[in-house]
C-alpha cells in the first residue's frame, strides 16, 4: 500500500474515531450495563469472599462444615462498606425473609466475639441451626444468575436447581409478551391494508396529486410524536371530538368507549406508524415502469389479474420492508400505549419502565429489555437484508 | 366506480393522517378550561400559562438548552464520522455506518433503561450534561445520514477539477468539499433538533425534575391532568418542527439542484 | 530527448486487471495528441495519471524531463477538463474561472482584470454572475475550458469534453478549441472514442485497444497506413482480405490471394499470410483496368446511400466493399467491371 493510502486511511479513521468512541461509551455501554444488570448478582459475593470460597466444598444439605462458620464469622467481622452490607442482606432477605435480624444479629456477635472463628452461631441465633438459611447463602453466593432472564420469560428453579414454569399466579410476562405482538401484529396488519392501497394510489398519481398524497404522508413523520398522540389522546376521549360527532350526528346514544382500550391503542399506532408502510412501498413502486399496468392489460390480464399478478408481486418488497418496520418499531412502543392505552394494553416497554422507574429493580427491567433489543435486532437483520440499506425512511 | 372507489379511500386515508392534527391547533386558544369543542370563546390564556407557569416555562427553557447542546454534539460527531465514512481506504465502513445508524433502531425503553443505570454509575444522571449526551445519541443516526446523503451527492470529479486547479487537499476540503455538504449539516441538524425536542422516553429515564423537557412535561400533563396548555405546547411544536422541517426540504431541494449539474 | 511528456514503461493495474499495459509515450510541447480507443481501453486512466489522480503501478512519467510520477495533482500545472465539466456548483461562472488564480495567490485586482479578459474571450461575460446550473451545456463547457486555460497551465488535459454535446455544437466546439491551440501554442492532449473528432482535431493519434497503443501517427497516416488490423476496422470502414506473401521487397510485396496476385506496401517476408486493408473509397470501378491492381469483378449488391453509392463486388472468393460517387454513373446489380485499386492504397496488417 502506499503511502498516500496510509494517510488517507488514517485520516477517515481519526474522523469516524471520535463518533465511534461516543457511541462506544455511550451507547454500547450503557445497553451492555443492562444487559450485566440482569445477570450480575454479586452484591452477597462481594461482601462475604471467604464464606463463598468455604462453601465450595459443602453440598449443601444438612449443616455445612465448622470451616464455613469460621470464614462467615471472618466475613461480617471484617465489613465495613455499610451499604454493600445492606444490599447483601436485602438480596438475601428476598431470597429467605428473617436473614436480616438473623445477619445484624450475628455481625454484632462477630464483631464482639475474641475469637470469631470458634463463634458458636447457633448460640447467636437459633436459627443458624436450620439449614434452609445456610442454603439461601449459598445459592446467592455465585456471582452470576439466570434468575431474571427465567423470570422474564415466567420461569424460575426450583429447590432442586431444575428450570419449571412459574406458577399461573405469578406469570405475567409471558402475557405481556403475548400482547406486545398481538398489538405490534395488529398495527402492522392496519399499516399494510391501509398503506398498500394507499402507496399503490400515489405511486399512480401524477404530479400535484401524487405530491399531495406524499405531503399527507409526511406531515405526520415530521409531526412530534408527543403531539400526534396528545391529539388522539384529546380526539378519542369520552367527551371527545369524535364521540361529539356522533353523538350529534345521531349515530350513537352513549359514547363509545374509544380512549384507555386497546382500539384507542391500535388506531393510534396505525396512524403514527403509517408512514413507515407508505414510504417504502411507494418507494419501490415508483421505480416500477409506468406502463407495465397498461402492458399487462394489452396482454389480456383484467385489472384484477394484473394487480394480483403484475403489481402486487412488484410491491411485495416494499410490503415485507414496510411490515418488518412497523413491526419492529411498534414492538417497543412506550409512550402511545402509555398515554391512550388502559391497563390491559401495556406493552413490554410499558413493563420495562416500571420495573425500572417504579420499584429500581434493574435485574428485571435489564433481562426484559434483553429480549426486547434481541428480538428488535434480529428483526433489523432481517430488515437490512431485504432492503439492502440499513436505513430506516423518514431520515 | 374503480375511480370513484380511489378517490374516497384517498381522501379517507388523507383525514386519517392530516385531521387529527389540524383537530388539536384550534383547542389551544379555547378559553374553556376542557379539551372539547365545540369552543366557547377564543383566548389565549393557555399560551400565557405556558409561558408564565414555572413548570412550563422552565421545561421550554431546559428543552431549548438540551435541545442545542444535543444538536452541537451530534452534528459535529455525526458530520465528522460522515466525512470519514466517504473514504473509500476506510475498512469496516459498513459494519460502521451499521453501528452509526442503530440508536435508531434499539427500542427507547432498553437505550432508556441502560442510560440510567451507566449515568447513575457515572454521576451524571439528573444533570444537563447526562441529558445532553443521552440525546445525543439518538440524533447521531440522522446527522450521519443527512450528511452523508450530501456528500454522496458531490461528484468526486468536482473536487479532482479543484485539485487540477492547484488546491491543495486542505483546500479542496474548505472551498469545495465542506460549502457542498453545508445543506445536508444543515438538515441533519434539523433533524437532530427536532429529534431531541420530541424526546420522552430517554429523558423519563434520565432527566431530573430540573431538567424537565416540553415533551416530558407535556406527557406527564396528558397523564396526570390534561388541559388545553398541552394543545397550546402541541401547537407550539408543530410550528416548530413544521418550520424546522420546512427548512431542512428546502435546503435538501437547493442540495440537489446545486450538485445536479447536468 | 525532446519529448516534453514522456510515459516510459508504465503500467497500471486495478486488483488483478491490467488496465494500462506498457506504455511508452512521447508527447512535443504544443502538441495536439489525442488519444482514441473503445469505451474501456483505458484513456480516461491515461489520463488520470497524468494528471497525477492516479498513481502508476510501475513506470515513469516525465514533464520536460523531470519525473512527476509521485508529484500530487495541485502541483502539476495541468488544466484537466472533465467529461462532465466539473464547474463548482456553488460558485458562480466567475468564481469558478477565478478560483484557479486564487490557488496561485495572484492579486484580487489582477484576478478580476484576467477573469473578464478570459470570459470575454469566450464570450461569457454577460453570464458571469450565473451558477453553473443556470447555463446550457455549451456554455457549461466554454466555463470549464475558461477555467482550465485561465492560469496558463503547461498543459490541458481533456476527457471527452465534447460527449455530452450535440453535434451541431460539438463540432462548433471542435474548431474553437483547434483554434486555441494554434493561436496559444497549447499542449493538449485529449480523449475521445469518436474517430473523427480525433481526425480532425489532433496533430497525432494514440489508438488504444485494451490497455495497449496500437499506433500512434498523424491522422494521415492512421487512416491511409493503419498497422493493425484493429487500428483499420476501428477508424473508418475498411476491406480486410487474406493472403500469402509470395514476393517481397523494400516496402512492397506480391500477395496471392486466392486467384490473383496483388501488388501491395509493406514490409513483409515472403511466405508468411497476411491480412490486407483497402479503404472502399480507394476502389476505382471501371470497364478497363486503371491501375497496377486490377480485378475482374461483378456488382453483387448496390447500396443508396445519398450522397454515394455502396458496392459489393465479388471476384472469385474474394468480396470488397467499394464506395462509388453518384455521378459515376449507374452499376446495376450483375454487371461486369474492372477494380483498379494503388499498391499503396493496399497495406498489409501487423498480424
Ligand atoms: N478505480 C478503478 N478500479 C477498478 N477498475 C477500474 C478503475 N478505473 C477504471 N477501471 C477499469 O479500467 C478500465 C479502463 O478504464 P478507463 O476509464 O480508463 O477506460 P476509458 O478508455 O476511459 O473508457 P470510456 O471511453 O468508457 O471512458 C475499465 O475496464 C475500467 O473498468
Ligand atoms: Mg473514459
Amino acid at each position: 500500500m502506499s503511502r498516500a493510502s496510509v494517510r488517507d486511511r488514517s485520516r477517515a479513521f481519526a474522523l469516524v474515531a471520535p463518533l465511534v468512541l461516543f457511541l462506544a461509551l455511550f451507547f454500547v455501554w450503557p445497553l451492555w450495563t443492562m444487559v450485566t444488570a440482569s445477570v450480575v448478582d454479586d452484591a452477597v459475593t462481594k461482601v462475604l469472599p471467604r464464606t463463598a470460597v468455604a462453601m465450595a466444598d459443602w453440598d449443601g444439605s444438612d449443616l455445612p462444615p465448622p470451616a464455613v462458620h469460621g470464614a462467615l464469622a471472618e466475613d461480617l467481622r471484617t465489613a465495613q462498606d455499610q451499604q454493600a452490607l445492606g444490599e447483601a442482606v436485602r438480596r438475601l432477605n428476598s431470597a429467605v425473609s428473617g436473614f436480616r435480624t438473623l445477619l445484624t444479629r450475628t455481625v454484632t456477635a462477630a464483631r464482639e466475639a475474641p475469637d470469631p472463628a470458634a463463634l458458636d452461631f447457633a448460640a447467636v441465633d437459633p436459627r443458624w441451626n436450620e439449614p434452609r438459611f445456610w442454603r439461601a447463602i449459598k445459592e446467592a453466593v455465585p456471582p452470576y444468575t439466570d434468575r431474571n432472564l427465567l423470570a422474564a420469560l415466567d420461569l424460575r428453579r426450583d429447590a432442586g436447581g431444575s428450570i419449571v414454569a412459574e406458577e399461573p399466579g405469578a406469570a405475567a410476562n409471558r402475557i405481556i409478551m403475548l400482547r406486545t405482538f398481538v398489538i405490534a401484529g395488529s398495527v402492522t396488519l392496519a399499516c399494510a391494508a391501509i398503506g398498500l392501497p394507499y402507496a399503490m394510489l400515489a405511486a399512480a398519481a401524477g404530479g400535484v396529486m401524487r405530491a399531495l398524497l406524499l405531503l399527507a404522508v409526511l406531515v405526520p413523520l415530521w409531526t412530534s410524536l408527543l403531539v400526534r398522540t396528545a391529539a388522539w389522546f384529546i380526539l378519542l376521549q369520552q367527551e371527545g371530538l369524535i364521540n361529539r360527532t356522533l353523538g350529534s350526528l345521531g349515530i350513537i346514544d352513549a359514547p363509545l368507549p374509544l380512549i384507555f382500550n386497546r382500539l384507542g391503542v391500535i388506531i393510534a399506532m396505525t396512524h403514527v406508524l403509517l408512514p413507515f408502510m407508505v414510504l417504502p412501498i411507494y418507494s419501490v413502486l415508483i421505480a416500477v415502469p409506468r406502463n407495465l399496468m397498461p402492458a399487462a392489460a394489452s396482454l389480456g390480464a383484467g385489472p384484477i389479474r394484473a394487480f394480483w399478478r403484475v403489481l402486487l408481486p412488484l410491491a411485495m418488497p416494499g410490503l415485507m420492508s414496510g411490515c418488518l418496520l412497523v413491526f419492529m418499531v411498534a414492538i417497543g412502543y412506550y409512550i402511545t400505549p402509555a398515554l391512550v392505552g388502559g391497563a390491559n394494553d401495556q406493552m413490554i416497554s410499558s413493563v420495562i419502565a416500571f420495573y425500572a422507574l417504579g420499584t429500581a429493580n434493574w435485574g428485571m427491567a435489564g433481562a426484559l429489555g434483553l429480549i426486547l433489543l434481541a428480538v428488535t435486532l434480529l428483526l433489523y437483520l432481517v430488515y437490512g437484508r431485504l432492503s439492502r440499506s440499513p436505513q430506516l425512511p423518514g431520515a | 366506480m374503480l375511480r370513484a372507489l380511489q378517490i374516497v379511500f384517498g381522501i379517507l386515508v388523507v383525514a386519517f393522517l392530516i385531521l387529527p392534527i389540524i383537530a388539536i391547533l384550534p383547542l389551544a386558544f379555547t378559553s374553556s378550561v376542557f379539551l372539547t369543542y365545540p369552543i366557547p370563546a377564543y383566548s389565549l390564556r393557555w399560551f400565557e400559562e405556558l409561558v408564565s407557569a414555572d413548570v412550563w416555562r422552565l421545561s421550554i427553557v431546559n428543552s431549548l438548552i438540551i435541545g442545542g447542546g444535543a444538536t452541537v454534539l451530534s452534528t459535529v460527531l455525526g458530520t465528522l464520522a460522515a466525512l470519514g465514512l466517504r473514504a473509500s481506504s476506510l475498512p469496516f465502513a459498513g459494519l460502521l455506518r451499521t453501528l452509526f445508524l442503530l440508536p435508531m433502531v434499539v427500542p427507547a425503553v432498553v437505550l432508556g433503561v441502560g442510560m440510567q443505570i451507566f449515568l447513575v454509575r457515572l454521576g451524571l444522571a439528573s444533570t444537563y450534561p447526562g441529558v445532553i449526551i443521552a440525546h445525543a445519541v439518538l440524533c447521531v443516526p440522522f446527522v450521519v445520514v443527512s450528511v452523508s446523503a450530501a456528500l454522496q451527492g458531490i461528484d468526486p470529479a468536482v473536487e479532482k477539477a479543484a485539485m487540477s486547479l492547484g488546491a491543495p487537499p486542505v483546500t479542496v476540503f474548505r472551498r469545495v468539499t465542506l460549502p457542498l455538504a453545508v445543506p445536508g449539516v444543515v438538515s441533519g441538524a434539523v433533524f437532530a433538533f427536532a429529534t431531541s425536542l420530541d424526546e420522552v422516553v430517554i429523558t423519563l429515564f434520565v432527566a431530573g425534575p430540573n431538567q424537565r423537557t416540553l415533551a416530558r412535561q407535556m406527557f406527564s400533563s396528558i397523564r396526570e391532568n390534561i388541559s388545553p396548555t398541552v394543545a397550546a405546547a402541541a401547537l407550539l411544536l408543530i410550528v416548530g418542527t413544521l418550520c424546522l422541517a420546512a427548512l431542512a426540504a428546502l435546503l435538501r431541494r437547493r442540495e440537489k439542484r446545486a450538485v445536479a449539474v447536468p | 530527448m525532446g519529448a516534453f511528456i514522456a510515459f516510459q514503461d508504465v503500467t497500471k493495474n486495478f486488483g488483478a486487471v491490467t488496465v494500462v499495459d506498457r506504455l511508452d509515450l512521447q508527447i512535443a510541447k504544443g502538441e495536439f495528441l489525442s488519444l482514441l480507443g473503445p469505451s474501456g481501453s483505458g484513456k480516461t486512466t491515461i489520463l488520470m495519471m497524468l494528471a497525477g489522480f492516479e498513481r502508476p503501478t510501475s513506470g515513469a512519467i516525465l514533464l520536460a524531463d523531470k519525473p512527476i510520477t509521485h508529484l500530487p495533482p495541485h502541483r502539476r500545472q495541468m488544466g484537466v477538463v472533465f467529461q462532465n465539466y466539473a464547474l463548482f456548483p456553488h460558485m458562480t461562472v466567475a468564481e469558478n474561472v477565478a478560483f484557479p488564480l486564487e490557488m496561485q495567490r495572484v492579486p484580487r485586482a489582477e484576478i478580476t482584470r484576467r477573469v473578464e479578459r478570459a470570459l470575454d474571450m469566450v464570450r461569457l461575460s454577460p453570464l458571469k454572475d450565473r451558477k453553473p446550473s443556470q447555463l446550457s451545456g455549451g456554455q457549461q463547457q466554454r466555463v470549464a475550458l475558461t477555467r482550465a486555460l485561465v492560469f496558463e497551465p503547461d498543459v490541458i488535459l481533456m476527457d471527452e469534453p465534447l460527449g455530452a454535446l450535440d453535434k451541431q455544437l460539438r463540432e462548433h466546439m471542435q474548431l474553437e478549441i483547434r483554434d486555441l491551440h494554434r493561436r496559444l501554442g497549447l499542449t493538449i492532449v485529449f480523449v475521445t472514442h469518436d474517430q473523427s473528432e480525433a481526425l480532425t482535431m489532433s496533430d497525432r493519434i494514440a489508438v488504444f485497444n485494451a490497455g495497449k497503443v496500437e499506433q500512434i501517427d498523424t491522422p494521415q497516416a492512421v487512416y491511409d497506413r493503419p498497422r493493425t488490423r484493429f487500428v483499420a476496422e476501428f477508424i473508418g470502414e475498411t476491406n480486410l482480405v487474406e493472403g500469402k506473401v509470395v514476393e517481397a521487397g523494400a516496402q512492397q510485396a506480391v500477395v496471392r490471394v486466392g486467384e490473383t496476385a496483388l501488388n501491395v506496401s509493406g514490409e513483409v517476408s515472403p511466405g508468411r499470410d497476411v491480412s490486407l486493408s483497402l479503404r472502399p473509397e480507394r476502389i476505382r470501378l471501371g470497364k478497363e483496368p486503371a491501375a497496377a491492381n486490377a480485378l475482374n469483378v461483378t456488382v453483387a449488391d448496390c447500396i443508396y446511400h445519398g450522397d454515394h453509392m455502396r458496392l459489393v463486388l465479388k471476384s472469385g472468393t474474394i468480396e470488397l466493399v467499394a464506395r462509388a460517387e453518384r455521378l459515376a454513373g449507374d452499376w446495376a446489380v450483375g454487371t461486369e467491371a474492372v477494380a483498379s485499386f494503388d499498391p499503396q492504397d493496399c497495406t498489409v496488417l501487423a498480424s
